[in-house]
C-alpha cells in the first residue's frame, strides 16, 4: 500500500490536534504527516499564553497528547512558512524554496491580531498579544508603576490587562462596545465586571474608539488618544482588538474567500479543491469564521475522520461559551446569552450589594434553557452550560442557589 | 367650639364630612366647595370621556343632612387669629377646626398658545380634571400631551373608541417615573398597535386652534388637546395664610399644618415629603383625620398601595417603594422579560419580601405579585414561576442526563466519561488520558472530579 502525504500548513493548536487525530486513527499507516509551522517552536497552548506573565515558562505550555515528536510518520518543520502551491501537481512551496508533494493539504494558518489603523499604531512600545514572543516582548518593555493601555475589552484584552498588572503596570482597557466582553455577556454582566476590575485600579473606557497613539519624547508610545478627546498616559500599548484570518494563501492557490475573509469551506471544511481543506480560525465555514479553539478542534476532528475513513460529522456551528476568571472577578456567558432566539424569555437576578448577576435565557416554553450570563459568582456555570438546550430540572433560583451551596 | 369647616369639593372633603357625621362628631360640619355641583368621583372622569360612564354616575352619595354644604363659593382668606374664613360672597364662617382639602389643579405646560390668559385654557384645550372637562370632544384628532399614567390611560381609552390619537411626551419613554426603559416599551407597543401615534422625546412647541407644532417642526392636527401633564397642589390659600407649603401644604403625622387648628388632606397635602395623587390616599387620610377629630387619635401611616393604570385588556401594576431606603439596602432585583408575549416584571426584594416593582402583561403574575406586596408576605422560592405564572414543575430530579457535554473543549459527554471510568480510568488523570476531558481550558475539572466521586460511591 502506498503511503500518502498530508501537508498541514500551520502548527497552532488546531493543526496539532489534526496531526494527532490522524496519527491516532490511521491504524493502517497510510498517512505521512508534514506540519509546517511559521513560529520557531512547535505548537503550544496558546489559550494559556497569559500564564507566561504569571510565572509560567514556555515549556509549561507544551501540548501533550498524541502525535509525539518521535513518531516516524510525523515530520514537524518549525520556522517554515508555506508560500504557495501548484494545485495540478499537488506541490506545496515553502519560503525557503523547498517543495513538498501532497495528497491532502489542510490549511490551518490561524489568524493574526487586528491592529486598528490609527496613527501611531506601529510605534515602538505597541504590541500584539498572540505568541510566546509577543509576551516576551511585553515583559521586556513593561515599566512598573507606569500606565499602560490595552485596546480591546474582550477575553484576550482583559487577560492582557491582568498580565500588565502582574508586571506592576496600571492598565486601562479601551473598548468600542458599550460594555466589556460584549460578545459573551450582556450589559448587566458587563456592569459587574467593570465595577470589579475598576476597584482593582484598572481603568475601563467603554463605547470608546482609539483615535491615535502618541509618541513620548523618546519616540516610543507615550499616550493614547480616544475619539472623545480623552488622553491616557501609556508607556506601553497592547492591541487585543480581535483577529483576522490568515488567508493570504487564497490568492496564490486560487481559492475563494469568505465575505469577511477566511478560506471558504463547506460544513466538511472542504474548499472547492477536493484535495484541500481549511480548519481553525483561518476557515470560513459556510462563510463564517470562528475565533475560539473548541470549534477548531471540532473542525480538525471532522477532517481527520474524512482522511482516515472514519464517520465524519459535519461542523454545524460552535459553542461560544466563555468564562473569565481573573482580576478577582468571574464572569461567564453561555449559549444564547443575548436572548436572540425568537420568543426567548430572560430571567435576571441582580444583587448589587453582593456584586452578583445571573441571567437565564429560556425558550418560549419557559422551561428549556437556551443560555445565560453569570457574573460575580459563576459556580453554576458548568451545571447550567451542560443543561443548555434541555428542560430545566429545577427552578433557576434553585439551580443558582444549589451551585452556591456546593462550593 | 364652632365645629369643623372643610374647604374643598372633592372626594377627600366628601369622605371626611361623611365620616365625621358617622363617627358622631359633636360640633357642626360644613363643606365649602368651589365647584357648582356636589362632590363626584374624579378618578373615573376618563371613563366619562371615552363614553363608558355617564357623568351623572360619578356623583358621590349625598351627605347626611347634618352636614352644611356650600357649593359654588370660594374661600378668599383665612383669618387665623380670629379662626374664621372669608367667602367670595362676603360671608364669614368661623371654625374650630379648619381642614384644607382643596385638591390639585392640572399643570399646564408652558407652551405658547395653550392659555389665552393665566389659568384660562385656549379653545380646544382641556385637562381631565373636572366634570366640565368631559363634555364631548371636538371633531378631529386628539393630541394627548403627557405620557405618564394618566396620558397612557387616556390615549388607551380614546383609541379604543376609534378616535384618532397622537401622544406627545418629552421623555424618551412612557411613564418614566414608574417604569424602566424595557418595561416602558410594552405600553408603547400597546398604544402603537391601536394606532396611537407616539411622539416620544418631543415637546409641544406651539398651539393654535386645530394644530400642535412640535419642537422638531412636525405639525399634528388637533381637534382637541388633552393635557395629562400632572397636577399642582391647590395651596394658594394656605400660602396666603402663612402656612408652610412645599409640593403641597406640609402636614405632620396627625395631618396638622403648623397651625394646630388647621389640617390638610388629599391632593393638596404633603405628608412625609409625598404629595398624594390618588383618591385612595385621599380617602385614607380622610379616615385618619376623622378618627383623630373624634377622639381616637392615631398617627397617619400610609398603607401599601399598588398603582393599577386603567388600560382594560392589558394588565399592569406598579408597586411603589415601600418606604424610602437607599438602593444598596436591597437584597436583589429580579426581572423577567418575555418580548414575544409582551410580559415584563421587575421586583426589588428586601428581606425576601417585595420592596417595589412593576409587573406588566401577565394577569396572573399581576394578581399574585400585588397580593404578596400588599400583605408584605415572603416571596416563594421559585420566582420564575411567580413572574411567568407557570405551575412551577420541572423536568427530572436535577441529575444531568448522560448525553450532556461535560468537557466542551473536547466534546466529551457524561456518558463517555462514565464508559471510560468503567473501563478502568478511575481518576481525573486517567480520564483525561482516555477522553481528553479537562485538557482544554480546564473549566470542567471540578465536574469530572465530582463525577468520579459519584461513580465511586455508586460502585460496591
Amino acid at each position: 500500500m502506498t503511503t500518502r502525504t498530508l501537508v498541514v500548513a500551520g502548527h497552532g493548536m488546531v493543526g496539532h490536534r489534526l496531526a494527532g487525530e490522524i496519527l491516532e486513527n490511521d491504524r493502517e499507516g497510510r498517512w505521512r504527516v508534514v506540519v509546517l509551522g511559521e513560529e520557531p517552536r512547535p505548537a503550544y497552548d496558546r489559550v494559556a499564553l497569559s500564564s507566561l506573565l504569571g510565572g509560567a515558562t514556555p515549556d509549561d505550555l507544551t501540548l501533550a497528547g498524541p502525535g509525539a515528536p518521535d513518531d516516524g510518520r510525523l515530520l514537524l518543520r518549525p520556522g517554515t512558512t508555506m508560500t504557495g502551491a501548484d494545485r495540478p501537481t499537488r506541490t506545496v512551496t515553502c519560503h525557503d524554496g523547498t517543495e513538498i508533494g501532497y495528497d491532502a493539504l489542510v490549511l490551518a494558518t490561524g489568524s493574526r491580531p487586528f491592529v486598528p489603523p490609527a496613527p501611531g499604531h506601529d510605534l515602538p512600545g505597541c504590541f500584539v498579544y498572540r505568541t510566546v514572543e509577543d509576551i516576551a516582548a511585553i515583559r521586556a518593555a513593561a515599566v512598573p508603576g507606569r500606565e499602560a493601555v490595552v485596546v480591546g475589552g474582550g477575553l484576550l484584552g482583559l487577560e492582557a490587562a491582568n498580565g500588565l498588572r502582574l508586571l506592576g503596570m496600571r492598565p486601562h482597557v479601551v473598548e468600542r462596545a458599550p460594555w466589556l466582553m460584549a460578545q459573551q455577556i450582556d450589559e448587566g454582566g458587563g456592569r459587574v465586571l467593570a465595577r470589579a476590575i475598576e476597584r482593582l485600579g484598572v481603568g475601563v473606557h467603554c463605547s470608546s474608539a482609539l483615535h491615535a497613539v502618541g509618541a513620548g519624547t523618546d519616540g516610543r508610545a507615550g499616550r493614547v488618544e480616544l475619539a472623545d478627546g480623552t488622553v491616557l498616559d501609556a508607556a506601553l500599548v497592547v492591541f487585543a482588538a480581535g483577529v483576522r484570518p490568515r488567508d493570504e494563501l487564497a490568492a496564490p492557490l486560487g481559492l475563494e474567500r469568505g465575505e469577511r475573509g477566511g478560506f471558504l469551506v463547506d460544513q466538511w471544511c472542504r474548499t472547492a479543491d477536493e484535495h484541500i481543506w481549511a480548519i481553525g480560525e483561518c476557515a470560513a465555514v459556510r462563510g463564517r469564521c470562528h475565533g475560539l479553539v473548541a470549534p477548531g478542534f471540532r473542525m480538525a476532528e471532522t477532517v481527520a475522520r474524512q482522511l482516515t475513513g472514519g464517520a465524519p460529522e459535519p461542523f454545524t456551528g460552535a459553542d461560544t461559551s466563555a468564562k473569565l476568571k481573573l482580576l478577582g472577578v468571574e464572569v461567564a456567558g453561555f449559549g444564547d446569552a443575548h436572548a436572540r432566539s425568537p420568543g426567548a424569555i430572560e430571567y435576571v437576578r441582580d444583587d448589587r450589594r453582593a456584586g452578583t448577576y445571573a441571567k437565564v435565557v429560556l425558550a418560549a416554553d419557559g422551561r428549556t434553557l437556551l443560555g445565560g450570563v453569570l457574573a460575580g459568582d459563576t459556580r453554576a456555570y458548568p451545571a447550567l452550560r451542560a443543561l443548555t438546550a434541555r428542560e430545566l430540572p429545577a427552578s433557576p433560583d434553585e439551580l443558582l442557589a444549589g451551585a452556591a451551596g456546593e462550593a | 367650639m364652632t365645629g369643623v369647616v372643610i374647604v374643598g369639593g372633592g372626594p377627600a372633603a366628601h369622605r371626611l364630612a361623611a365620616l365625621l357625621a358617622r363617627y358622631g362628631h359633636p360640633g357642626g360640619v360644613s363643606v365649602v366647595g368651589a365647584e357648582p355641583r356636589p362632590p363626584y368621583n374624579r378618578a373615573l372622569l376618563g371613563s366619562v370621556l371615552d363614553g363608558t360612564l355617564d357623568a351623572d354616575r360619578l356623583t358621590l352619595p349625598a351627605l347626611p343632612a347634618a352636614v352644611r354644604q356650600l357649593t359654588g363659593v370660594r374661600v378668599t382668606a383665612v383669618d387665623r387669629a380670629r379662626r374664621a374664613i372669608r367667602l367670595d360672597d362676603g360671608r364669614e364662617l368661623p371654625y374650630g377646626v379648619l381642614v384644607l382639602a382643596t385638591g390639585a389643579r392640572p399643570r399646564t405646560p408652558r407652551v405658547p398658545g395653550l392659555q389665552t390668559q393665566p389659568g384660562r385654557l385656549a379653545d380646544g384645550v382641556r385637562a381631565v380634571r373636572t366634570a366640565a372637562d368631559c363634555r364631548p370632544l371636538s371633531e378631529g384628532p386628539v393630541v394627548v400631551v403627557g405620557g405618564g399614567i394618566r396620558g397612557v390611560e387616556t390615549a388607551w381609552a380614546l383609541s379604543g373608541t376609534g378616535q384618532e390619537v397622537a401622544l406627545v411626551h418629552p421623555a424618551g419613554q412612557l411613564m418614566e417615573r414608574h417604569l424602566d426603559m424595557v418595561a416602558a416599551a410594552l405600553p408603547a407597543e400597546w398604544l402603537a398597535a391601536r394606532g396611537v401615534a407616539l411622539h416620544l422625546g418631543r415637546r409641544a412647541a406651539e398651539y393654535t386652534p386645530g394644530k400642535v407644532v412640535l419642537d422638531d417642526g412636525q405639525v399634528l392636527a388637533a381637534g382637541t388637546v388633552l393635557l395629562c401633564t400632572g397636577t399642582v397642589a391647590e395651596s394658594a390659600l394656605a400660602r396666603a395664610s402663612g402656612l408652610e407649603v412645599r409640593g403641597g401644604v406640609v402636614v405632620d403625622d396627625l395631618l396638622r399644618t403648623g397651625d394646630p387648628h388647621i389640617h390638610a388632606i388629599g391632593d393638596c397635602a404633603e405628608h412625609a415629603g409625598t404629595t398624594g395623587t390618588t383618591v385612595l390616599r385621599a380617602w385614607e387620610q380622610a379616615e385618619t383625620l376623622a378618627r383623630n377629630l373624634t377622639g381616637r387619635e392615631r398617627p397617619y401611616a400610609p398603607e401599601r398601595r399598588v398603582l393599577r393604570p386603567r388600560t382594560p385588556g392589558r394588565d399592569m401594576v406598579v408597586l411603589p417603594p415601600a418606604a424610602p431606603v437607599r438602593p444598596d439596602d436591597t437584597d436583589a432585583t429580579v426581572s423577567l422579560l418575555d418580548r414575544a408575549r409582551g410580559h415584563h416584571a421587575r421586583l426589588v426584594l428586601r428581606g425576601g419580601r417585595i420592596h417595589e416593582g412593576t409587573v406588566i402583561g401577565s394577569p396572573s403574575a399581576v394578581a399574585e405579585v400585588s397580593r404578596l406586596y400588599l400583605r408584605d408576605e415572603p416571596v416563594p422560592a421559585d420566582l420564575l414561576a411567580l413572574l411567568t405564572g407557570a405551575d412551577g414543575t420541572y423536568a427530572g430530579d436535577g441529575t444531568p442526563p448522560d448525553d450532556t457535554v461535560v468537557c466542551h473543549c473536547n466534546n466529551v459527554t457524561r456518558k463517555a466519561l462514565k464508559d471510560a471510568w468503567h473501563r478502568g480510568a478511575h481518576d481525573e488523570a486517567a480520564l483525561a488520558r482516555a477522553t481528553r476531558a479537562t485538557t482544554g481550558c480546564g473549566g470542567c475539572t471540578a465536574a469530572v472530579r465530582s463525577l468520579c466521586t459519584a461513580l465511586e460511591g455508586a460502585t460496591p
